[in-house]
């Protein structure tokens, strides 16, 4: 089976992970020693520095990795830092990037339409995927809070929400999965027995992304748990990779 | 792929019939905080099967939370499955006119292997007097104690091992979750005590600290826990399988620790 990782970070932070991966050599070692063909990547440096140095920066250290696909991060477009909206779109297609993530705790902003309304409505009809982390903090809305106030702002918008769980969150991401049909949760931290089963039963196997949180949790767990859930192939290959690949098919720059 | 038989196996099939997994740290029922969807003993053997873990030591969630009422449960489900599951006893701290009561049926109780202790819930520390006749009874048997830790507690973080360790020194202690975030801290524990084990579930997870426990305490000082119906048991099992480690030493998390310890 093929395995499309969308949850890979690399580089150096402040705060560094019990096992740290500073370059994109340390991701792709462990993911031929865990059977993963592709990654989704972002930069640590997009993060703890700026999206403005990182954005580059990812592109120049992944560029010779094919199996590697850079991500880039959002800023407010208001003060300018990242271009307008249609020079930060044209950028994007040019470097061939195809998905953002945002970082509101690390970048102090709130999250919404008054910041970035003009930017996500681009986003919904180019249906570029926005990846959020469930530790995620914008103002006074965290977590699923801050999920379910973007959703219901952009109800169509494609939102990935990575690193939920591991200790119960079906009855916060089920509901939202009910109600926003461009909303998608990646299984790095969906550690619950027979969940992607069960999830996928009542939903089918398309809302869900493989991800494995490197380099902060192990990427054997999350691999092996979705290769013997007890689900059909079809539904274990769409979400190994599948559903990743479609969504990245779709935008259109 | 890694170099390993042992993963290869997995990988495969989803188990091995080399590797028998014995689960150290499990559950039964349902909780308040979680969406269960196999919470129950037919349930849990169908994924017992699927994973290849032989046999599962479990505490009830209701024993967790309702002594008198749990540990029954849990005899039951051993007394009716003794090939598949062993039971932890559980003790509730806050209501300490029944502690000896469940202590003395202790000896009686299909499956019982040793106690469960869940003390960050109840806010009560495990070096407290209120455990005591569990501690007891523990010392006087050499049984396996199961505590759940967690990293900065003041009920059982492992600023508190040593002492307990020390006064009990018959009682195999079983960290549940090792500590969680205090990694080098419990796993020198572990290396210095002899009768403090890390048990993983949870911790497994994070990446880096099965090679930490492995190279701090060593391999033989650590056991596999899922917290089943909690978590799936090939996600830690991945987690083991995919660690730089010898295969030797994922032998010894997955089963051989725990067969020693418990005599399975
Ligand atoms: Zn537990």
């Amino acid at each position: 089976m093929e395995f499309f990782d969308c949850n890979c970070e690399i580089g150096v932070l402040t705060q560094p992970p019990l096992a740290p991966a500073v370059g994109p050599e340390a991701l792709v070692q462990e993911m031929e020693r865990v059977g993963i063909e592709r990654a989704l990547v972002r930069h640590a440096c997009q993060i703890d520095e700026s999206p403005i140095v990182g954005n580059p920066y990812a592109l120049q250290v992944l560029a010779p990795y094919d199996n590697l696909l850079p991500t880039w991060s959002i800023l407010p477009p208001q003060c300018g830092e990242l271009g307008t909206v249609d020079e930060f779109i044209t950028a994007m297609s040019r470097a061939g990037v195809r998905a953002l993530w945002a970082f509101p705790s690390k970048h102090n902003y709130l999250l919404n339409a008054e910041t970035f309304g003009e930017l996500f409505e681009e986003m919904i009809a180019r249906r570029i995927p926005l990846f959020l982390r469930s530790t995620e903090q914008s103002g006074s809305l965290r977590g699923w809070e801050l999920c379910t106030d973007l959703l219901r702002q952009f109800p169509q918008l494609t939102l990935i929400l990575v690193g939920h769980g591991s200790w119960g969150t079906d009855r916060f991401f089920r509901p939202l999965i009910e109600r926003y049909p461009n909303f998608y949760v990646d299984t790095s931290r969906y550690e619950l027995e027979g969940g992607i089963a069960d999830f996928c039963r009542t939903y089918g196997p398309h809302r869900l992304l493989f991800g494995t949180a490197f380099p902060y949790t192990s990427m054997g767990g999350p691999m092996l748990t979705l290769l013997h859930c007890d689900m059909p192939d079809d539904y274990k290959a769409a979400v190994a990779a599948g559903n990743l690949a479609r969504i990245l098919q779709e935008v259109q720059l | 792929m890694v170099d390993s038989q042992l993963a290869a196996e997995f990988v495969a099939r989803g188990r091995s019939a080399a590797c028998p997994v014995i689960d150290t740290h499990a559950h039964y029922g349902e909780f308040c905080g979680i969406y269960f969807p196999h919470p129950h003993a037919e349930q849990m053997l169908g994924t017992m099967d699927r994973a290849g873990v032989r046999i599962c030591i479990f505490a009830s969630h209701m024993a967790l939370v309702d002594p008198r009422r749990g540990n029954e449960l849990s005899a039951r489900v051993c007394a009716e499955h003794p090939d598949r599951f062993r039971c932890y006893l559980a003790i509730n701290p806050n209501y300490p006119d029944q502690v000896a009561a469940e202590v003395a049926r202790a000896e009686s109780m299909a499956g019982f292997v040793g106690y469960k202790f869940l003390s960050d819930y109840y806010q009560y520390p495990i070096t407290g007097d209120r455990y005591k006749p569990a501690l007891e009874h523990a010392e006087d048997r050499s049984l396996a104690v199961l505590l759940h830790t967690w990293g900065g507690s003041q009920f059982d973080g492992p600023a508190l091992w040593e002492e307990l360790a020390t006064r009990y020194p018959h009682v195999t202690f079983l960290m549940g979750h090792s500590g969680y975030g205090e990694w080098e801290k419990a796993a020198r524990l572990a290396r210095d005590i002899d009768n403090i084990y890390l048990e993983l579930c949870a911790a497994y997870s994070v990446r880096g600290v099965i090679e930490l426990f492995c190279e701090i305490a060593g391999s033989h000082k650590v056991t596999f826990g899922t917290d089943l119906p909690w978590f799936d048991p090939h996600y830690g099992i991945g987690c083991v399988l995919f660690a730089d480690i010898s295969d030797e030493d994922r032998h010894n998390i997955l089963h051989r620790n725990a067969e020693r310890i418990f005599g399975l």
